[in-house]
């Protein structure tokens, strides 16, 4: 979804003739800096030079600007990534303009001459490090900063995406190296460069970087922002200096702030809470207030009743907000800053109606294997490990937890928080940062939750406030009986029972809700979906398929069933076919070549059946895709020939918002012509349209020939007349009729779901004693 | 200023080239005079002693001499490309001895079996000896970086072959030896039209070769990593450098024998000269410097003495030893530590 820009690794394993190292997985994202530091000969060359192609990687992937570095030529690399190495260079008689004037070389042609934009990069170059007075001198006659001066202009001369540079510190003098750290710092911000950079001064790493990598020989030890990183316990242990007297760099070297003597204690900063801080529970951040949501087990429906409370609390006019610590998910929701986060916490946003942010969501972890998970923090991927490294690493994930609760709390007026699991996990309560671990540390009052439907539920409630902790169990404000179907009086004697035997109030009985929409794994069950309705759409589902939301929008009408399939019949029964987007359209249409459906959608549309293809289904659609550049998997493939069009894929992705109607519709669609279409273009080829093709969305962002649609516009059926209108005529075309006048926006029908949601559980629930909770008035309930 | 510096020494080398030919075409055993040889050249005399002198001997060496130089410099300046090595060339690294050890082995067993071998099996045995010892070399340059160390090599690798040589030569018959003998010592006497063809094609084949290579040579300036970093197939150009100067200093050698230090020598001097180190000046300076120096050297070789004639190879150390040791003395003031 996000264009990625940068360099990143995959449980990489680097060495020279032996693993050296393993498993190291980080990002440098645009305009970021990080530093890796560490003691001398642990390996910060080596992944350097590794990352640079220097060296063969032993095992796992590297990515640059997110595709796999093995797909480029040696060429795409250079533009893309460029070195200042440690070794010095001896250049005989060259000028430093000649010495920059290599970076060009990527650029230039097969015998090399600079044009008029060469010299103008190089120029630029040059100032950008403040090196025309010294631009004609023979580089040999300089001084070490002036040369490190003229080697990273050099690598900007190369215009990067990303900049590696292997101690670009050592040699030089204070001054110097001030200047020169001052100038990366810029580059990074000002051309948005992704700086990859190794050094033994800790205390510019400290300042400089946006993320910390710190290694020694065991490994990695630890990444994160400065804070997490420079404490001097984990300092010491990195550079193996447990004992020794360090007096000699002051008092208190390796930390952020040198308040020590202030007398703070360590709780009190931010980004350093350790055990302290666990046990000075009673603490306030903001003036938000917070309630809690457990459950007995998994898929109990906290994520559900935790986005109802999110709709209730801000239908009631509170700015509210979600909040889970830790989430386990296969599929991550990437926020527009290009950040990870959970989908369930997105759907939580939209209930409070705002946007989402990844501060909801600051840990995540997504299943690599059985064993292993990729742990993102803030967003960004860390590292990959398995349960029991996850658990030791867990601890130091209590100040990121803390600190995005913080920033959450400061345009928040109630938080709600979302637990995982069970708290009654006995054998992995130690250092809790998910369930009652971080209600004590957040001082929150806890609603437990327990599924009815599965069966068990005195077990699952008493059983759970039974075996938790006395402090633990005194958290537990109230019990909530989820996915019960059936009369509610006659589980009157059920509630008594539980408040009788927890002493603890049930605050309602929530019945089984048949709302759908985006949950955590629910992709996984649209995509297995096969239900057949009396108006049957075939999206082609395809091996690369990508945006599933564009057909969201159709489960609003009963009559209409949406089927993923690859099946010929599937296709030929259904009344409307759909080739969604992708992200490898060649891939994907050598995929319905060698299966067979290629044939089975010309038969289809010579039979005039109604076929829209968005995105990569667009471009299927037409005559030929060419990937000259090889930004897919190269090659040239004849497509589906039904509409005019021939695409070529660019090295420049397109991004943009869309506004703009249906200009023209030919007998399939005929009554869309004119209507508002409002969505996104995400893609990476252009489509040129042939001359007397009609175009379909304007702006050339799609095309129709007879009863074949393609539009590049994702987001296409949201909007009610669309949607409508495409159902009507496919409808009309096999001779049927679908009511569609209770369809709505997409957007609007999914509020209403949220609403729907909000009201159900709102009735079923004892919201007064909630309010109380938090130490709220209840009748104070504001409206919107 | 390096623009201007260029062109002074690029037309400094071709007024002296043209000098110098103009020099050997007159001086000689037989003495011709200016409206002579002027005659001659214009085509109004067509036969007679004169031509011969002119068209037989003189002139074909003085074209070997020029291309002999000119394939020399440049093997030598692609070497110093490759070793990153100031005094790398093809004789220092006993690469010319071991072109004239296979060309010792060819001409002593096939004239031994009664065939002749021709100009081009001359060529191909020289080269494959070339090859063999750049093999060789390679192999020990992985181990060793150091630069006396690499000539320590190369010459041992130069005594070995000479010991084979000699041991080829004890069993060869005698009329073999005195052919050997000459064209081991390194002489242009006796080399005609045909040769001369074949040698200055192949050597026109290497240099506009070479001018290809430009760019990625110039990259590698910076050293291999960087190379490399902006997108240079280092492995595939040290391919390049390595079979460009093998077959320029086995072209050579198969027809002139081994000849000394033009190699090493000549890239220094037009460097310095045109301060520069371009690739594309540097590979045409260093063809017309080479061919300049060996043109004079060989002038004196066979003018000194005469009727005597001396080898060109004691003319060429005599005159750029010095050279050599100045070079040596340079880099190690300037700290070049990374060659020593």
């Amino acid at each position: 979804m996000h264009e990625e820009q940068g360099i990143r690794t995959e449980v990489l394993t680097i060495g020279y003739d032996s693993d050296l190292m393993k498993e190291i997985t980080f990002a440098v994202k645009s305009g970021e800096i990080v530093s890796i530091i560490g003691p001398n000969g642990c390996g910060k060359s080596t992944l350097l030079k590794t990352l640079a192609g220097h060296l063969k990687e032993r095992g796992g992937l590297i990515y640059l600007d997110g595709r796999e570095r093995a797909s480029f030529e040696k060429k795409e690399i250079a533009r893309r990534l460029s070195m200042v190495m440690t070794e010095r260079i001896h250049p005989e008689l060259m000028t430093c303009r000649e010495v920059v004037a290599t970076g060009r070389y990527p650029y230039t042609g097969h015998f090399g001459i600079l044009s008029a934009s060469d010299q103008k990069i190089i120029e630029e170059a040059l100032d950008s490090v403040d090196a025309q007075e010294i631009a004609d001198r023979l580089f040999s006659n300089l001084s070490d900063g002036q040369r490190q001066r003229i080697m990273l202009a050099r690598a900007v001369a190369q215009e990067p995406d990303i900049l590696i540079l292997d101690e670009p510190t050592s040699y030089l003098d204070l001054k110097y190296r001030i200047e020169l750290l001052t100038k990366i710092r810029k580059l990074a911000a000002q051309k948005g460069i992704a700086v990859l950079l190794s050094i033994h001064e800790l205390e510019a790493a400290m300042r400089i970087s946006d993320t910390v990598v710190a290694m020694n020989r065991e490994g990695v030890q630890r990444i994160g922002n400065a804070e997490e990183v420079f404490t001097e316990p984990f300092i010491r242990a990195l550079y193996g200096i447990e004992d020794m007297d360090v007096s000699v760099l002051g008092s208190t070297p390796w930390r952020m702030s040198g308040n020590r003597e202030s007398g703070e204690s360590e709780a009190d900063m931010p980004g350093r809470i350790t055990e302290g801080a666990m046990a000075s529970a009673h603490r306030t951040f903001g003036n938000a207030k917070v309630i809690m949501v457990q459950g007995t087990m998994s898929n109990v429906g906290k994520s559900l009743l935790t986005a109802a409370l999110c709709r209730i609390f801000t239908e009631d006019g509170y700015r509210t907000a979600p909040f889970k610590s830790q989430n386990m998910a296969l599929n991550s929701y990437v926020t527009k800053d290009g950040l990870e986060m959970g989908r369930a916490q997105v759907v939580q946003a939209e209930c409070c109606r705002r946007e989402a942010a990844v501060e909801m969501n600051p840990i995540l972890l997504k299943p690599v294997s059985d064993q292993r998970s990729q742990v993102i923090v803030n967003g960004r991927p860390v590292s990959n490990m398995n349960v029991k490294e996850y658990y030791a690493y867990k601890k130091d994930c209590i100040p990121v937890v803390l600190e995005a609760y913080q920033r959450l709390s400061e345009t928040s007026e109630i938080i709600v928080v979302e637990g995982a699991g069970s708290p009654a996990e006995l054998n992995l309560k130690e250092d809790d940062i998910v369930n009652m671990g971080l209600a004590a540390l957040l001082s929150a009052p806890v609603i437990l939750v327990g599924d009815i439907d599965r069966g068990g539920i005195f077990a699952q409630l008493i059983g759970t406030v039974d075996l938790l902790e006395k402090d633990e169990r005194e958290r537990i404000a109230g019990l909530v009986v989820n996915k019960f179907r059936g009369d509610e009086a006659f589980f009157a004697k059920g509630i008594e029972i539980l408040e009788t035997k927890t002493g603890k109030p049930v605050l309602g009985t929530i019945p089984w809700l048949p709302l759908s929409f985006e949950e955590e794994d629910s992709l996984a069950d649209r995509l297995e979906r096969h239900e057949k309705r009396d108006f049957q759409i075939a999206v082609v589902r395809l091996p690369h398929m990508a945006n599933f939301t564009d057909f969201a929008t159709f489960d609003q009408l009963e009559e209409v069933g949406v089927s993923y399939t690859d099946r010929a019949e599937d296709l030929v029964d259904s009344d409307l076919i759909l080739l969604p987007g992708t992200k490898n359209t060649i891939a994907d249409l050598r995929w319905l070549k060698k299966n067979g459906l290629y044939d089975v959608i010309r038969s289809e549309a010579k039979k005039e059946k109604l076929i829209i293809g968005i995105c990569g289904g667009y471009q299927m659609l037409g005559k030929w895709i060419r990937d000259p550049g090889h930004m897919e998997c190269g090659g040239e493939e004849a497509g589906l020939g039904l509409l005019n069009t021939e695409t070529v894929f660019g090295t420049e992705k397109i991004r943009t918002a869309f506004e703009g109607i249906v200009e023209d519709a030919e007998k399939g669609l005929a009554a869309l012509r004119g209507c508002r279409v409002k969505g996104y273009e995400i893609h990476m080829g252009v489509t040129a349209i042939g001359e007397g093709t009609r175009h379909f969305t304007s702006g050339g962002t799609g095309c129709c020939s007879g009863t074949v649609f393609g539009t590049y516009v994702h987001g296409f059926f949201d909007c009610r007349e669309i949607a409508a209108g495409v159902i009507e005529a496919a409808a009309a075309r096999r001779r049927k009729v679908v009511d569609t006048g209770r369809l709505k926006d997409y957007t609007d029908y999914k509020d209403t779901q949220y609403a729907k949601l909000a009201s159900a559980v709102r009735a079923h629930l004892d919201m007064k004693r909630i309010y109380e909770m938090m130490g709220l008035p209840y009748d104070k309930k504001r409206t919107v | 200023m390096n623009q201007k510096r260029f062109v002074f020494t690029i037309t400094g080398l071709c007024i002296a080239i043209f000098l110098l030919a103009v020099v050997s075409l007159f001086s000689g055993t037989v003495a011709i005079s200016g409206s002579e040889l002027k005659a001659v050249l214009l085509g109004q005399v067509k036969e007679g002693m004169h031509v011969n002198i002119l068209f037989q001997i003189r002139l074909p060496r003085l074209i070997g001499a020029l291309v002999t130089g000119g394939a020399l410099a440049l093997s030598g300046y692609l070497l110093q490309t490759f070793f990153h090595n100031p005094i790398a060339g093809p004789f220092v690294l006993g690469i010319s001895s071991g072109a004239k050890l296979t060309v010792a082995l060819a001409m002593v067993f096939l004239l031994s079996k009664g065939c002749r071998i021709g100009s081009a099996g001359l060529v191909l045995a020289a080269f494959a000896g070339a090859m063999a010892v750049m093999l060789f070399v390679l192999l020990l340059s992985l181990r060793v970086r150091s630069m006396s160390i690499l000539v320590v090599c190369g010459i041992m690798v130069g005594y070995i072959c000479a010991a084979v040589t000699d041991l080829v030569v004890t069993f060869a018959d005698d009329s073999n030896i005195v052919n050997l003998h000459n064209w081991s010592l390194g002489s242009l006497s006796g080399i005609g039209i045909p040769e001369v063809e074949l040698m200055s094609g192949i050597v026109l084949c290497c240099f506009v070769f070479v001018l290809f290579l430009s760019k990625p040579i110039g990259a590698l300036r910076l050293g291999e990593a960087y190379a490399a970093g902006v997108g240079v197939n280092v492995k595939l150009l040290r391919v390049f450098l390595i079979l460009a100067s093998s077959l320029l200093a086995a072209c050579v050698t198969a027809f002139v024998g081994p000849v000394s230090f033009v190699g090493i020598a000549v890239p220094h001097l037009v460097k310095s000269a045109a301060g520069t180190t371009s690739p594309w000046k540097m590979i045409p300076l260093c063809f017309l410097g080479g061919a300049a120096i060996t043109m004079l050297c060989d002038l004196i070789a066979r003018t000194v003495f005469a009727p005597t004639e001396v080898s060109i190879s004691s003319v060429t150390a005599v005159l750029l030893v010095p050279v050599v040791l100045w070079i040596m003395l340079k880099k190690k003031k300037e700290g070049g530590g990374s060659y020593a």
